[in-house]
């Protein structure tokens, strides 16, 4: 291959685009510095002066100039498994990794198709209840309210996403249906959710469904919430894929249509997929907040994971320990919405070979 | 030889709002016919060619397509459209699908055929169209010309009885151009039903049986190509061949 452009060395390449003039040179200085005492500072409280383990709180409380990460030693349960009964924690473990399994299996390409997948989530879904729940093969019955923390977070993300998806094709479909006062009420009706803050909806369907649903209907609160919230989710995302939709020239349904195919094949091969592409990077965004927003079911009194990192350092022993909580509970939000993230962009990256 | 109508089109019209696109059309196509379909921009010959398979209604008067009432009846719609192929100004190949899925999708989904079957027909027409080679590339990787050849070929596997290409040429660099022809006039030669709407009056000459001149949504001329080009009957006949031939 012919280079076309001047290869400079390390140095020169340094100087050149950091310090080629006096101000260029000074902010480098200036901000190099900053961030090196920013980070120096957060190694020194993060690691080099923090506490790891104690024996009790006094041996952490002394210091002061560290991280306290006994905390985390002495309340990982508590932070992780929430109101679930101790002896029981480990079924809450098992039920928590098998979901995560699922939701990294269905990444791969060999599960993307109709079959194979919903296989896969309804065995997922079956054997996160089944241990959850207990009460079949001898395992003692734990009732939906006192499950919690991170297993609570995940069951939360995968109902709502899985319940959500559905009802959001449905519903971009029908926001686009040729009867105008079809296309009209699913409009009205999206514009009517995404009205509603998300915690207004919570309560309705938790505290107020009840009231106006006969007895059969109403289920546990946990699942009336999370349809509540598959609700809002399926109205944002439907907006989403009406968008993706719209992108596509209308050529591709026509082709379709003079190649003989009927609706539900023009939507599922020619015009889902190309939406769904169309609309990647908005739909991975949606699947971020929805994952963050879950922690609002604290307010019908579910211990999902960030509510039992508030337990953990609730009690008078450990409440000065809050940073330490928080950052913990905050590293495992980053690992699952940047692994989400990462990989969006790979699927951006995977799908873009077909539009050179 | 026994001839019988491929389509037939009676006393049509078609509006779009307030405004009259096609104005009492009448034209009868026999199987094994070719027609080229003529005329300015504007002059409702699109609108034409895309009411015989319904991507547009029409709105009074009738058309037949092999013996098929094309009316509301989605039976009726479904089973022209499945022998009827049709080759746009643009491709509109499916971008997210390979060349071969794109010949193969509408087979296996429509005319139930298995995949191997499908694909083994494919192939025969991929050779056809001179880009057997290029089957498992995604329509993006191709030239223009290309991607109209591997349109040709994804409406020919569906077996059709009449292909109708609307302006198949319009939208490619020159030099791509005569490659596009060469196939539609082996098409032809073999028999095919094509209704064409194009500019290419080389092509016309070449193969139609019959040249149709619209203008305003009208029919304002028809006659075989001989008579067509060198003895034009209709003033705008005159100045549109006067036009497009000149230079």
């Amino acid at each position: 291959m012919v280079r076309t452009y001047q290869q400079y060395g390390f140095l020169s390449n340094i100087r050149a685009n950091y310090f080629a003039t006096r101000l260029d040179a000074t902010m480098t200085l200036v901000f190099s510095g900053l961030i090196l005492w920013v980070f120096w500072n957060l190694l020194n409280w993060g690691a080099l002066n923090a506490v790891w383990s104690a024996e009790n709180r006094d041996l952490c409380v002394g210091g002061g100039k560290g991280a306290c990460w006994a905390v985390i030693d002495a309340r990982w349960r508590l932070i992780m498994f929430g109101l679930y009964p101790y002896e029981e924690q480990w079924r809450s473990a098992i039920a928590c990794i098998v979901m995560v399994g699922v939701g990294i299996l269905s990444c791969v390409p060999w599960f993307w198709n109709a079959k194979r997948i919903s296989v896969l989530w309804i065995s997922g879904f079956l054997i996160f209840y089944v241990l959850m729940r207990g009460g079949f093969f001898g395992l003692t019955p734990v009732f939906e309210q006192n499950w919690g923390g991170l297993s609570l977070t995940i069951f939360i993300f995968a109902s709502v996403s899985l319940i959500g998806m559905p009802l959001a094709i449905m519903f971009a479909l029908l926001r686009r249906s040729e009867l105008p006062w079809i296309a009209r009420t699913m409009g009205l009706i999206i514009d009517i959710f995404r009205s509603l803050p998300l915690l207004a909806i919570m309560f309705t369907f938790a505290i107020v469904l009840p009231f106006v649903l006969p007895g059969w209907m109403i289920g546990d609160k946990l699942y009336r919430v999370i349809f509540g919230y598959a609700l809002f989710f399926a109205c944002y995302q439907a907006e989403i894929l009406r968008g993706g939709i719209q992108a596509l020239p209308a050529g591709q349904e026509e082709a379709a249509k003079a190649l003989g195919m009927s609706y539900w094949h023009r939507i599922g091969y020619i015009v889902l997929p190309q939406a769904f592409r169309n609309a990647l990077p908005p739909t991975i965004n949606q699947f971020v907040i929805t994952f963050k927003e879950t922690s609002l079911v604290v307010v019908i009194g579910f211990f999902e994971i960030l509510a039992s990192g508030n337990a953990a350092f609730g009690t008078s022993e450990w409440s000065f320990a809050h940073v330490e909580v928080y950052f913990f509970v905050g590293l495992i939000y980053f690992i699952f919405v940047f692994a989400l993230s990462r990989y969006g962009a790979h699927l951006e990256r995977r799908l873009a070979v077909a539009d050179r | 030889m026994a001839q019988a109508t491929a389509v037939n089109i009676q006393n049509m019209d078609k509006y779009y709002g307030s405004f009259q696109a096609l104005k009492n059309i009448n034209l009868s196509v026999d199987k094994g016919e070719r027609i080229v379909v003529c005329g300015p921009s504007g002059s409702g010959k699109s609108t034409l060619i895309r009411c015989i398979n319904k991507l547009e209604d029409y709105h009074s008067g009738s058309i037949n397509v092999l013996d098929t009432a094309l009316d509301d009846n989605l039976d009726n719609i479904d089973a022209i459209r499945r022998e009827t192929g049709m080759v746009f100004q643009h491709f509109n190949l499916f971008p997210h699908l390979t060349i071969l899925e794109n010949c193969t999708l509408a087979p296996m989904l429509v005319r139930k055929q298995s995949q191997a079957e499908a694909e083994e027909i494919a192939m025969e027409y991929l050779t056809k169209v001179k880009i057997p080679d290029q089957a498992e590339k995604y329509p993006g990787q191709l030239s223009g010309g290309q991607q109209q050849r591997v349109a040709i070929a994804r409406a020919l596997c569906m077996k059709p009885q009449i292909m109708l290409f609307d302006e198949p040429t319009s939208a490619l660099d020159p030099e791509m151009i005569s490659e596009v022809l060469d196939v539609m006039v082996s098409l032809a030669n073999e028999g095919m039903t094509m209704i064409c709407v194009t500019h290419e009056m080389g092509f016309a000459r070449q193969v139609a049986d019959r040249v149709i001149f619209m203008a305003d949504g009208q029919v304002v001329e028809e006659a075989e190509p001989q008579t067509f080009f060198d003895n034009p009957q209709h003033e705008r006949t005159k100045a549109f061949l006067s036009q497009i031939l000149g230079h």
